[in-house]
Parts: structure tokens; C-alpha cells; sequence
């Protein structure tokens, strides 16, 4: 150790104030560097959008210069042509809109009260068998099942869930229990205090109550995340749907789409029309409740 | 998690079981909470592990549906003799080995860029994130319109630039590499998201620490920045690997039919044999051994790797 000069005041990290060309050089090609991994993540989303917003012939005309990445026009008006086409050409396709609207919507509402009633009895009850079943999620959710699909396709063989307008509930049903959201809903309720409810069971207020008038609007939170996530699960749904479905009146719309990439002649417009379209509430999703996927994300990832 | 329940534990009628006492009415309530969930987890969750198990040793396909025969190992015995198994897996494993270094490595870069970046941060953030919002049909339909043989976009360019085109899902040879580029493009920013909330996690202390032991940055990454982030880089791990072994809608999609073989990964054989053939004996038999496969795999890194705190 040499020895120090005891009254100078060393800074930990004496920055550089004058910028060389050295410190400008690197700046740049760490930004470019940043802009080139930024357009190859952007540009095939950025080609889908612009061009859902062209017809066919445009798409072909501009598919070898720049344009291909940019609108047709400045005027908003003529853009959604291929979107106007898409609903009429496919009659179906806005069925499919509607039937994932019902089936995400009755899959969220069924998942946030079946596993939120089964978390919570998980967290606050004492029942035989109660800590076996928390064991018993823990060891399931780490067992990786191959392709579930087949079996549960089986079983719906056998409960007679297969035909044809049965199968939407056969479609559905599979995704309602869920054993990592009952966690979450388990994990997150032992959290809360006890005390409160407590309180009101003591002022002779029943259980269910305590449940549907106290906990419920207290865990807005976790019920925003699980419901997220239920939402994107089953909006993106393909296998089953492919397995189950029959009837393209029945199609989610994930499963539509495959209707409208495969006709022929190929209309490109149409097909990224479709894309976009199918995409949007996903993105919605993503922009207005980032906060709740974040927690749902960093949950998954550190527990 | 000793919860003093103190109005149902006041009432009257307890009943020991195990040596614990419980009220029968707080028990009766909570099998009524229960109630839902368990029958729809043993129908849906519970009994398709029975079942792929118990197919596994019939030769049940779509026509004997009704009255197959238990045939013991014989089904089984067949999937270890199979050639296209063999491809499957082989295919699978190309896929494993050529994903996993590559979206890992880009989401840890990635997620160091964003923690070093200032300027511009959120724009790269979410155009890293963007991919990550589309569904595996959707980005499957969008890589297909892209390079596209005849007029994808992709194609257009080489040929401007003067390159011949490239068959790039038709061919066997550049199919799977595609569909591992394009699988990686779609997956890294999900990962990026959760190993970036880890480095912020890491207290800023350690860093000001290592910068008093006069530690460089590269130093520093190896002291600080990775045993920082190690819990979570290994489960981040173990779900990609669980995820890649899964592969199945980007070469359902992209490739149908799997090019005869060529980009068939497991998943999708045992999907394919049950959908399109209906041979569901056969199809849980491969399921079996795969899911022995996997779960073996898991297993072992994490007993490897350890670090993870599960549980």
C-alpha cells in the first residue's frame, strides 16, 4: 500500500469532462449500434402495419424501395381499404372478432373466480388436505407436461364435448382451473392482513361475504394481472382451437387467420390487415396495464 | 402460516384427522371454495397425465376408439424403433442447441444494453418488447409473407441488391435455421424484461464497493453484475430450454407437413400423429417417453445448476 497524502480528497471516478473524438466515435457506434438491433426487433411489425394500410397492388409496387415501410398516403382516409375488404371478402372474420371477445371474456371471468375462490382457500382456511393440495400445485407446475392437448382432446372425446356446438365449451372449459394462478391468488392473499377480516367475521359477516365484499375489491391487483394474462392466454390460443374447432363460424380468430394467409390468390394487404387487426387488442393490453404484466412477469420470474 | 381464526375455531364441532383438529364447518366452507377448481383440475389437469400414461400402453387410433386393445409395451417399444421419432428428436435437438445460445445471449444483451443506454432507453425497450406482443399464428403468418419464396419481402431485397432468390422454408436445409432465427426474434424480449428487472434489483452498493476496490468494469460484471443476476439467469434458463423442447406452432405453421421431416420436432409429431392420423396410442406413447425425456433434462439442471430458489 502506498501511502496517501491524508487532506486530498480523491473523487472514486474522475470523469472525463473534455470529449474527445475517441468518447464521440464511441458514442456513435454504440447508437448505431443500438438503432441496427432496434430496426431488426421493428421492421417486420413495422412492415405488417404499413402495409395493412395498402391494397394489394401497392404492397407489390413499393415492395422494393423504401416505401414499403411507410403509409400509401398522407391522407388517412384512403388507408383502410384492405381493412374494408378483409370484412367483406371473409364474412366470417368478423365472426371470428366476436367469438374471441366471448370466449376471452367468459374464460376470464371463469378463471378469476374458480382460482381466486381456491387461492383463498388455500391462504386462510384449515382444511384436511389443505397443505397436501399446495404441495401438490408446487409439484405439478414444475412436472413439464408434453402436449397436453391430445389427452385432454381425448377427454372431451369421452365426456362427449366434441360436437358440434358442444365444443366451444369443450374448447374452453380446459383453460378455467388453472394451477398457477391459483398460486398467485394463494401467494398474494397471504400477504394481506388478517386482521380486517377478522373484524368483520367478528361483526357476523359470513365467510363468502368477507370474501366478495372485502377481499375482492381490496386485491384488485392480483385480480388485473391474473386477468391480463388470462386474456392473452386465451386470445393467442391456436393448437386446441385447431384440434377442436369444426365449423368456421366457431373460429377464434387466431385460428381464422390461417383462413385468410391461405386463400388464393394471396392478398398480402388483406393478410397483414388481418395480422394488425388481430394483434391490436394485445397491444392495447400492453400499453394501458404495463404495470400489472410487469408485476405478473416479475412474478413468475422470481418465485 | 398459523392463521388465528378466532370466530370459526370458537364454534362448535372439531374433528381430529392426522393428529390436527379441524372445524367442520371452516372445512365444509373451504371444500366449497375448493370445490370448482379441484374437479375441473382433476378432469383437465389430473386425468390427461392418466391418460397419456394409459394410452401409452393400448393401440387405440380413430377407428378402434371405442374397443382397443391393451397391447402392454408394445407401442412403447415401438417409439424406440422408429426412425422418424429419431428425426423428430434429432430436429428438436438442432432447434434446442440453436435457440437457446441465441436467445439468451440476446436477451442478456439486451437487457445490458438497456441498463447502460440512457438516451432513448424507452424507444429501445419497447422496440425490443414489440415482437414479444405477437402471437406464435401471427408471427408464423408475418415470417411467411417475408420470405416468401416468389414475393416476400426478404426475396425482393436480394434481388435488388443482385443475390438469387432463396427458398428460405422450402428448403430443409435453411427451414430450421429460419425458424430458429424467427423463434428467437420473437421470444428475446420476454426474457430481456424479467433479467432486466433483476440487474435493477442489484443493490447499487456492490458496485460502489467494487469501484472503491479499484475493480474495472469488466471486473465488476463478473463479481457483481452475474452472481447478481444468477437466480434468475437460471430459472430464465430452464424455461427457455422447457419452452424450446415445446416447439410446435412455428413449424406447423411455417412448414406444413414438416417438409418430410425435415423441420418435424416431437411436439409436433405427437400433435400430428393424433390429429391427422388418429393415432392416439401411438401418439401418447412418444408423449410418455418425451415427457420422461424432458423432466429428466429439468431435472438434472437444476440439481446442475442449482441457484434457483424454487420454493
Amino acid at each position: 500500500m502506498e501511502k496517501k497524502e491524508w487532506n486530498k480528497i480523491v473523487p472514486l471516478r474522475e470523469k472525463k469532462r473534455s470529449i474527445g473524438w475517441e468518447t464521440v466515435l464511441k458514442k456513435a457506434l454504440i447508437a448505431l449500434g443500438c438503432a441496427i438491433l432496434a430496426f431488426v426487433f421493428l421492421f417486420p411489425i413495422v412492415w405488417m402495419v404499413s402495409n395493412s394500410f395498402k391494397d394489394n397492388d401497392t404492397v407489390y409496387a413499393q415492395m422494393g424501395s423504401l416505401l414499403t415501410f411507410l403509409p400509401p398516403s398522407w391522407n388517412v382516409g384512403e388507408w383502410f381499404v384492405s381493412y374494408e375488404k378483409l370484412f367483406s371478402e371473409f364474412s366470417n372474420f368478423g365472426r371470428s372478432v366476436l367469438n374471441s371477445i366471448v370466449y376471452c371474456s367468459v374464460t376470464i371471468v371463469m378463471v378469476l373466480l374458480i382460482n381466486s375462490l381456491a387461492g383463498y382457500a388455500l391462504a386462510r382456511f384449515r382444511f384436511p388436505g389443505g397443505k397436501m393440495m399446495t404441495t401438490i400445485i408446487l409439484i405439478l407446475m414444475i412436472v413439464p407436461v408434453e402436449t397436453s392437448v391430445v389427452p385432454t382432446y381425448l377427454i372431451l372425446y369421452y365426456l362427449g364435448l366434441l360436437t358440434e356446438p358442444l365444443n366451444v365449451v369443450g374448447y374452453l372449459l380446459p383453460g378455467f382451473a388453472s394451477l398457477m394462478y391459483t398460486y398467485m391468488f394463494r401467494q398474494f392473499f397471504l400477504s394481506m392482513p388478517v386482521e380486517i377480516e377478522e373484524a368483520a367475521r367478528i361483526d357476523g359477516c359470513s365467510r363468502v361475504g368477507v370474501f366478495f365484499k372485502m377481499i375482492v375489491p381490496l386485491s384488485a391487483p392480483i385480480f388485473a394481472t391474473v386477468g391480463i394474462f388470462t386474456f392473452m392466454g386465451q386470445w393467442n390460443e391456436y393448437l386446441s382451437a385447431q384440434l377442436i374447432m369444426q365449423n368456421e363460424q366457431y373460429f377464434p380468430l387466431q385460428y381464422y387467420l390461417q383462413i385468410v394467409n391461405n386463400a388464393n390468390p394471396r392478398d398480402i394487404g388483406m393478410v397483414m390487415a388481418a395480422l394488425t387487426f388481430s394483434t391490436i387488442p394485445i397491444a392495447l393490453v400492453y400499453v394501458f396495464c404495463q404495470k400489472y404484466i410487469v408485476e405478473g412477469v416479475s412474478f413468475t420470474g422470481l418465485k | 402460516m398459523e392463521i388465528e381464526n378466532i370466530v370459526d375455531r370458537r364454534r362448535k364441532g372439531h374433528f381430529r384427522l392426522f393428529g390436527t383438529e379441524y372445524n367442520i364447518r371452516e372445512s365444509l366452507t373451504a371444500m366449497g371454495f375448493m370445490l370448482p377448481a379441484v374437479c375441473l383440475a382433476i378432469v383437465f389437469i389430473f386425468l390427461p397425465m392418466v391418460i397419456s400414461l394409459a394410452f401409452a400402453f393400448t393401440d387405440a387410433n380413430m377407428m378402434t376408439i371405442a374397443n382397443f386393445n391393451w397391447v402392454g409395451f408394445d407401442t412403447i417399444a415401438r417409439v424406440f424403433s422408429d426412425p422418424r421419432v429419431a428425426e423428430a428428436l434429432r430436429n428438436t435437438l438442432y432447434f434446442v442447441a440453436g435457440v437457446m445460445p441465441l436467445q439468451f445471449f440476446a436477451a442478456l444483451g439486451l437487457a445490458l444494453i438497456l441498463k447502460h443506454v440512457s438516451h432513448g432507453n424507452k424507444f429501445l425497450r419497447w422496440a425490443f418488447f414489440c415482437p414479444v406482443m405477437l402471437s406464435l399464428a401471427v408471427t408464423s403468418m408475418l415470417w411467411m409473407n417475408l420470405l416468401n419464396r416468389q414475393d416476400g419481402l426478404i426475396n425482393t431485397l436480394l434481388l435488388a441488391i443482385g443475390a438469387s432468390p432463396v427458398a428460405f422454408l422450402e428448403n430443409p436445409s435453411t427451414a430450421m435455421p429460419c425458424i430458429i432465427f424467427i423463434s428467437a426474434w420473437q421470444g428475446a424480449g420476454y426474457q430481456m424484461l424479467i433479467l432486466l428487472s433483476a440487474l435493477q434489483n442489484i443493490p447499487k452498493e456492490q458496485y460502489e464497493a467494487a469501484e472503491i476496490d479499484k475493480a474495472s468494469k469488466w471486473q465488476q460484471f463478473l463479481n457483481v453484475t452475474l452472481p447478481g443476476i444468477k437466480p434468475t439467469m437460471v430459472f430464465v434458463f430452464i424455461t427457455m430450454l422447457i419452452g424450446a423442447f415445446r416447439i410446435c406452432v412455428q413449424p406447423m405453421l411455417m412448414t406444413p407437413g414438416g417438409l418430410n421431416g425435415a423441420t418435424m420436432t416431437m411436439s409436433y409429431f405427437i400433435y400430428n400423429q393424433a390429429q391427422e392420423y388418429g393415432n392416439f396410442g401411438y401418439s401418447s406413447a412418444v408423449a410418455l417417453v418425451y415427457t420422461f425425456l424432458i423432466a429428466t433434462v429439468s431435472l438434472l439442471l437444476r440439481k446442475v445448476l442449482g441457484g434457483d430458489n424454487q420454493e
